[in-house]
C-alpha cells in the first residue's frame, strides 16, 4: 500500500524537531525546494540532452558525444552558453507582462508537483482536492503564453498565443473529463487516495497479480487521456502553438538567453507533469515490483517523455483548424461518452 | 538577323521544316507578322510591339501554342527586341519565337501578361534587367534588383562602376506596410526572408485574415548572383561551364550543366559521342535521385515540424547518391562534370567498384522508398494536411508555364527527356510519372515515383556502359580550343531539370562570349503559381504548398 500517511513536508519537520507554525513553514520550503530541484534535474536531462539523443534515434544520428561520457557535459556547456547570450529586448514589447512571462510558465508547471505523489513519502502536500489542484495550476501556463504572445510585439508571438489558447481551451476539457472518469472509480480527487486504489489486485494470472491500474480497467479513457495531453503540452501531431515552420517559433520568437530558457524549461516541466498526471491517474503512480517507487515513478515520466519525443519525431502536424475540429468534434464527444459509460458501469457494480 | 545573312548549321530538313510551319503560322498571323527571322530551334516572326497581345493570342488559340516557356529581352544597338518563345505542351518540338522589336527612345512593347499569366514575372524581369517597358501590364515592378535600383544592368549603356546609393529611409519602407485602410480587418505578416520554412531567402509579403491567407505576394531576388551577365562574360569553351551547377545547388548540377551544354552544343554543331551520352543521362538522373529526395525530406519538415525522421532518412538515402556523384566527379556539390562535346573524364577506376556501388544504391532503393511510403504517403495526418490542399489546376499550371513534377502533379503530361529528346533518353525504357491530384500530394507522389523511374534509367545506363567496348570508350568530341559561332546565330533549348523546364537562350555575336545569355528557370515559373495556389487557404497549407513547389532560390533568382 502507498497510501500516504505523512508528507515530505511533515516529514522534514519531524526530522527538525520543529512543530507549530515555523515546523509547517520551514519544512514546506525545504520540501518545495527538493521537489522542484528533483525536477529541474531531469529537465536538464530532457532538454540538452536525452532530447538530442531520443530525436537523434529515431532519425538515423549519433548527436552530442563528444563532451563527457555519452556526451552528458553537454548539459554544462549548453547552461553556460544558453545563460550567457545576450537577453534582446525588442522595441515596443510590453513590459512587464513580457519579463514576468517567462516565470509564469515553468512555475505554473513545478506548482502541479506539489501533490504529486511520487514514492517513498515524496509528496509535498496532499489536499483533498489534489487533482483539481493539479490541472488548475498548469493551466495557468495558457496565461503566460498569452502573456508572451501579446507583449512580444510580433504577429508570430500573437498567432502563436491565440493557437495556444485555442488549444488549451479545445483540449482541456477532454482531458478533465476523462481524468473526472478515473475519479468514479476512486470517488476522491485525493492523489494519494487514488494511488492507493489502484494498488488493489484485478486479477492473478499464474502467480502475477495485475494491479487495477486505470490503463488496464479503462484503456479507452488512458488512451484519449494521452491524446489529449499530447495536445495540453503541444507536441506532435498538435504542436499547433510553436508550428517551427509555419509561424517561426510561435510565441516564444521574440525570447532570447535567460528568458528562452525558462520557456523551454516551463515546457519541459510541462511534458514531465502531463507524463506525472499520466502516471498517477491511469498507470498506478509509483507503484512497481522490485525497484523503489520513486524510481518507478522517474521511469513512468521518462517513458512519458519518450513517448512525446516519438510522435514528435514521426508523426505530421495537423493544421489548425483539423486540430480543433478534433478537439470540439472528437474528443469531446468521446470524453463524454467515457464518462457518462464508466459512470453507468460503475453504478451497475456497485 | 535577317534571314537572307544567316546559315544556320542545321539538319536541312530540320530547317526547311521549321522554314514551313513559320510560313504556316505567317499566314495565320497574316499582316501581324513584320518581318521573318530564323532561329535555330525555331521560326522567328516578328511583331509590332502595339500589336503582341492579338499574335500572341491567335498563336495560342488557333495554333495550339499553350506554353509561354521563355521571354528573353535583350538591347541592340538600334533597338530593344522581346523575344515570346512559343511552345505546346502537348508537342513539345513545335517551338515559335515571337520576336517584338522596340524603338531605343521609347522602348514600349504591349504586354503578353493577358495571354499567358506567366508574362507576369517575366515581363518584369525584361523590364528590370533590360529596360522594356511593358504597356498594359497589371504591376510593372523591379523584381530581382532592389527597387531603388538606379539603371538597367543588362542594357548596353549601363555603367556598371557607378555605385548604386539607396538610402536607409528608402529601404525601410517595404517592411511596414500599414495594410489596413485597404484591406480592412486583416494582418499583414512578413514571411521571410528569415524564415524557418522558406528554403532559403524568399520573402512572402502575406495578408492573413486570422489565420488564413488573403493576399500573397513572393518578393525575390535577395540570391541575385547577376549568373546571365557572369555567362555573358565568360567564353563558350571553358567559361560558362562552372556557373550552372550554381543555379539549382541542391545536388541538381549535372542538370544544369546539361542544359547549357545542349545549347551550346546546338549553336557550335558539336556531336556528343554515344558513350558520353550515356555518362551524362547516368549523372543527371543520380541528380534528379539526390534533388528528390531533398525536396521530399523538407517537404516533409514543412509538414511535420522540426526533427522529423523522414527528413533524415532522405539525407541518408540522397548521402549514397552524393557518394556515387562524388566518385564520379570528384565533387559534391559544384560538379563542373560536362564539357561541350562530352564530359571532362571516364568512369572512375576500378569500374566493377564504381557499378557495384551504383548497384547496391539500386538495390536499396525499392525498400528505402517502401519506408518513405510508409512513414508519409499512407500517413493518414499527412494525407489530411496534403490531398485537397494547393490545388493547381491544370490550365492554370499551363498559363503560368509551370513545369516539371508541379505540372506532372497537375496532370499535365509532359516531360522534355521525352518531349524533346535529348541525350539517351529515347533508346531507354523508362515512363513520364503524372498525377492528376492536381493537390499537394500528387507533386509529393510524382517525385517518389519518379525516383523509382529515374532508378530503371540508371539501371539500363549501367548495363550499357559495363559492356562497352574499352577502345569505344570515347567521352569528349573534337570541339576547338575556341568557339565563334556565326555572328546572329541565335537558340533557345531546353532539358528537363529537376525542378522542371531549364532553358538557355544564346545569341552568338561572332566572339567567342555570347552576347545575350538567357536562363529560364522553371523555379522561377513554377514559383509564381503559389498565389494561386494558396489564396483563401490558412497558412500551413501556404507552406505545405510552397514546399511541394520545390524551389531553389539560387535558381528562382539567378
Amino acid at each position: 500500500m502507498y497510501l500516504q500517511t505523512t508528507t515530505l513536508s511533515e516529514t522534514i519537520s519531524g526530522l527538525l524537531g520543529l512543530d507549530g507554525v515555523i515546523g509547517d513553514v520551514v519544512g514546506g520550503l525545504v520540501g518545495a525546494f527538493l521537489v522542484a530541484n528533483i525536477m529541474l534535474i531531469m529537465t536538464a536531462f530532457a532538454g540538452p540532452w536525452a532530447k538530442r539523443k531520443i530525436t537523434a534515434a529515431f532519425g538515423d544520428r549519433i548527436a552530442v558525444n563528444r563532451i563527457g561520457p555519452f556526451g552528458l557535459l553537454t548539459i554544462v556547456t549548453d547552461a553556460v552558453r544558453l545563460l550567457s547570450k545576450e537577453l534582446i529586448v525588442p522595441e515596443g514589447v510590453d513590459r512587464p507582462a513580457w519579463d514576468i512571462a517567462p516565470m509564469v510558465i515553468p512555475f505554473s508547471a513545478l506548482l502541479g508537483f506539489a501533490v504529486i505523489p511520487m514514492g517513498n513519502g515524496i509528496q509535498l502536500a496532499d489536499p483533498e482536492t489534489g487533482l483539481a489542484f493539479a490541472f488548475a495550476v498548469a493551466s495557468i501556463a495558457s496565461l503566460g503564453i498569452v502573456m508572451t504572445g501579446y507583449a512580444s510585439n510580433n504577429k508570430f508571438s500573437l498567432i502563436g498565443a491565440l493557437r495556444a489558447v485555442a488549444a488549451n481551451i479545445a483540449y482541456e476539457i477532454p482531458l478533465v473529463i476523462t481524468a473526472a472518469s478515473v475519479v468514479i472509480f476512486t470517488g476522491s480527487l485525493r492523489m494519494s487516495e487514488i494511488v492507493a486504489v489502484q494498488a488493489e489486485p484485478l486479477v492473478s494470472v499464474a502467480g502475477i497479480t495485475i494491479p487495477t491500474w486505470f490503463a488496464f480497467v479503462n484503456p479507452f479513457a488512458f488512451a484519449l487521456f494521452m491524446v489529449a495531453n499530447l495536445a495540453e503540452i503541444g507536441r506532435n501531431p498538435f504542436d499547433i502553438p510553436e508550428a517551427p515552420t509555419e509561424i517561426v517559433a510561435g510565441y516564444q520568437t521574440e525570447y532570447s538567453s535567460a528568458y528562452f530558457v525558462l520557456i523551454y524549461l516551463g515546457e519541459f516541466i510541462h511534458i514531465f507533469l502531463g507524463g506525472a498526471l499520466a502516471a498517477t491517474l491511469f498507470l498506478g503512480g509509483p507503484a512497481g515490483p522490485f525497484l523503489p517507487g520513486f524510481v518507478w515513478f522517474v521511469i513512468k515520466i521518462w517513458a512519458f517523455f519518450l513517448f512525446t519525443q516519438w510522435a514528435r519525431s514521426a508523426v505530421p502536424r495537423l493544421r489548425v483548424d483539423q486540430f480543433l475540429d478534433i478537439g470540439w468534434k472528437g474528443m469531446l464527444v468521446l470524453s463524454f461518452a467515457n464518462l457518462v459509460l464508466t459512470a453507468i458501469i460503475v453504478g451497475v457494480i456497485a | 538577323m535577317s534571314l537572307e545573312e544567316q546559315q544556320p548549321d542545321d539538319d536541312p530538313a530540320e530547317l526547311e521544316a521549321a522554314v514551313s510551319r513559320g510560313d504556316e503560322l505567317a499566314e495565320l498571323l497574316g499582316d501581324l507578322v513584320i518581318g521573318r527571322e530564323e532561329h535555330m530551334n525555331a521560326p522567328g516572326l516578328v511583331v509590332r510591339p502595339d500589336e503582341v497581345q492579338e499574335a500572341l493570342f491567335k498563336l495560342r488559340d488557333e495554333a495550339g501554342f499553350d506554353h509561354l516557356s521563355c521571354l528573353t529581352a535583350q538591347e541592340y544597338e538600334d533597338r530593344y527586341e522581346s523575344i515570346y518563345h512559343l511552345t505546346s505542351f502537348d508537342d513539345r518540338t513545335d517551338e515559335v519565337s515571337v520576336v517584338v522589336p522596340t524603338s531605343k527612345d521609347n522602348p514600349v512593347s504591349q504586354s503578353a501578361e493577358p495571354v499567358y499569366r506567366t508574362a507576369d514575372w517575366h515581363e518584369r524581369e525584361a523590364y528590370d534587367l533590360v529596360g522594356i517597358q511593358y504597356e498594359g501590364h497589371p504591376d510593372l515592378r523591379r523584381i530581382l534588383l532592389p527597387e531603388t535600383w538606379q539603371g538597367h544592368p543588362l542594357g548596353l549603356d549601363y555603367d556598371q562602376e557607378r555605385p548604386q546609393i539607396a538610402t536607409l529611409r528608402e529601404h525601410a519602407n517595404p517592411l511596414e506596410k500599414d495594410q489596413r485602410a485597404e484591406q480592412g480587418n486583416t494582418m499583414y505578416v512578413n514571411i521571410g526572408p528569415h524564415h524557418p520554412a522558406t528554403h532559403g531567402v524568399l520573402h512572402v509579403e502575406t495578408v492573413v485574415d486570422g489565420e488564413q491567407v488573403v493576399d500573397l505576394n513572393p518578393d525575390i531576388g535577395y540570391l541575385h548572383r547577376c549568373e546571365e551577365q557572369m555567362c555573358q562574360q565568360g567564353t563558350y569553351r571553358h567559361q560558362i561551364m562552372p556557373y550552372p551547377d550554381r543555379w539549382d545547388y541542391i545536388s541538381a548540377g549535372l542538370l544544369n550543366e546539361w542544359a547549357y551544354a545542349r545549347a551550346a552544343e546546338d549553336l557550335a554543331d558539336i556531336d556528343v559521342p554515344e558513350y558520353a551520352q550515356i555518362i551524362r543521362t547516368l549523372g543527371a538522373e543520380l541528380c534528379r535521385i539526390a534533388s528528390h529526395m531533398i525536396a521530399l525530406g523538407t517537404f516533409a519538415l514543412d509538414v511535420y515540424g522540426d526533427f522529423t525522421a523522414i527528413f533524415m532518412y532522405a539525407m541518408r538515402d540522397r548521402e549514397i547518391v552524393q557518394n556515387i556523384l562524388e566518385d564520379l566527379t570528384g565533387q559534391r556539390m559544384m560538379f563542373n562534370y560536362f564539357r561541350l562535346g562530352g564530359v571532362v573524364w571516364d568512369l572512375p577506376e576500378p569500374r566493377e567498384e564504381f557499378f557495384e556501388k551504383i548497384r547496391d544504391f539500386l538495390d536499396g532503393l525499392p525498400e528505402a522508398l517502401e519506408e518513405y511510403h510508409d512513414m508519409i504517403t499512407s500517413n493518414e495526418i499527412l494525407q489530411a494536411r496534403t490531398v485537397g490542399t494547393g490545388v493547381l489546376p491544370p490550365e492554370v499550371a499551363k498559363s503560368y508555364g509551370a513545369t516539371g513534377p508541379v505540372a506532372r502533379g497537375s496532370g499535365i503530361d509532359y516531360d522534355l527527356r521525352r518531349d524533346d529528346s535529348y541525350g539517351y533518353y529515347d533508346e531507354l525504357d523508362w515512363d513520364v510519372v503524372v498525377e492528376d491530384g492536381c493537390d499537394n500530394f500528387s507533386r509529393l507522389l510524382v517525385r517518389m515515383r519518379e525516383v523509382e523511374e529515374s532508378a530503371k534509367i540508371i539501371q539500363q545506363c549501367v548495363d550499357l556502359l559495363e559492356d562497352w567496348p574499352e577502345d569505344e570508350r570515347n567521352i569528349q568530341s573534337n570541339v576547338p580550343r575556341t568557339l565563334k559561332p556565326d555572328e546572329d546565330t541565335e537558340i533557345y533549348r531546353a532539358v528537363e531539370g529537376a525542378k522542371g523546364e531549364l532553358g538557355i537562350y544564346i545569341r552568338a555575336d561572332g566572339t567567342d562570349k555570347p552576347a545575350r545569355f538567357k536562363i529560364r528557370s522553371p523555379c522561377f515559373s513554377n514559383l509564381q503559381t503559389l498565389p494561386e495556389m494558396s489564396e483563401g487557404e490558412y497558412i500551413p497549407d501556404m507552406i505545405a504548398s510552397l514546399g511541394s513547389l520545390d524551389i531553389v532560390l539560387g535558381e528562382v533568382d539567378r
